[in-house]
């Protein structure tokens, strides 16, 4: 893993574990929402802002949604 | 006026379009009440360059060039505040345009450049700030609209329609955040001494001076002084309502 992707996956798990959705393992192929992760709609905008704000840009506001772990990090690297 | 407070201590203001009229009224508000603000407009004035020379203010300023019709100035003055103090905890939509006139006889750029500004500059900022605030689980957004956009006014149609869109957009905002501890409110201010009545002509702001319970056209600070309520730190239970500030105009 890069280390870009490395400094993301982080900022990720830092996320899930304040809002308490950190999962058992955070894999890339972990769907994002539903019976993924689940994260409901304000905390993918929660998620959208501290992922452009600490790392530059944002996988949320470029088309289409990531739908996974491993298309936040895939949007990086 | 309150003591400026450090840095460390004062709220991040964005309020938008500030650098004239209402928005600079407001401006002056929250930089007297030593809080951290940063507002953007087409371009430069006087008034801003004094905020940015004087010691008392320099420090605790941000200007930025900025047309608010494209979300990409939006996201890039937003992105500009975040990097320079880390947060925004108010937003004041503030930035608007009037054009006056008939409006069977409005043109299509009239048209577009009132909605564009007035509608979509606020939607714009409010997401970008919106989902900032929902990161940091706080925030107020104060969205300035209008009487006219309740009670309506001739020659003032567009601008009129894209008021009442922003009380819309107050009680929907309200209702998406408030969850998550961001207060949404409006204030619909009356005729107030700036430029934005100059589209009205002597007789016709005579007559609503006449018609005002409080004898005289707002001033900013009239709007300002609401704005400091409906964003104090403790106020969390007023929210997604639209204040009328107009002398009692519309009462």
């Amino acid at each position: 893993m890069s280390t870009a992707s490395a400094a993301v996956e982080q900022t990720i798990t830092e996320f899930l574990t304040r809002v308490e959705k950190l999962p058992a393992a955070l894999t890339a192929d972990l769907f994002l929402y539903a019976d993924g992760i689940g994260l409901d709609s304000l905390e993918t905008a929660e998620l959208s802002a501290i992922v452009e704000d600490e790392h530059g840009a944002d996988p949320f506001n470029d088309g289409e949604m990531p739908q996974t772990v491993g298309d936040i990090l895939a949007f990086y690297a | 006026m309150s003591t400026p407070a450090s840095s460390e201590g004062g709220r991040v203001v964005i309020v938008t379009g500030g650098s004239r009229g209402l928005g600079a009224g407001i401006v002056r508000s929250y930089l007297e009440s030593g809080d951290m603000v940063a507002t953007c407009a087409r371009s430069i004035t006087p008034e801003v360059e004094a905020w940015q020379s004087d010691p008392a203010t320099a420090d605790r300023f941000l200007w930025a060039a900025a047309d608010l019709a494209s979300s990409a100035d939006a996201d890039a003055f937003v992105k500009a505040v975040v990097a320079k103090w880390g947060r925004v905890d108010v937003l004041i939509n503030n930035a608007g345009v009037a054009r006056d006139g008939i409006h069977s006889m409005f043109s299509d750029d009239d048209i577009d450049t009132v909605v564009d500004l007035n509608i979509k500059g606020t939607l714009y900022m409010s997401r970008a700030v919106g989902k900032r605030m929902l990161a940091r689980r706080s925030g107020h957004i104060v969205n300035i609209s209008s009487i006219v956009g309740l009670s309506g006014y001739r020659g003032l149609a567009t601008y009129s329609a894209t008021k009442a869109a922003l009380d819309g957009l107050t009680r929907a905002l309200a209702r998406e955040l408030g969850s998550r501890g961001i207060v949404v409110n409006g204030i619909a201010p009356g005729y107030l001494k700036t430029e934005m009545s100059h589209g009205l002509d002597g007789d016709q702001l005579n007559q609503i001076v006449r018609r005002t319970p409080a004898g005289r056209l707002g001033d900013p600070e009239d709007i300002a002084r609401v704005c400091q309520f409906l964003t104090d730190p403790k106020g969390g239970y007023l929210t997604g309502q639209v204040i009328v500030v107009d002398g009692g105009l519309t009462s």
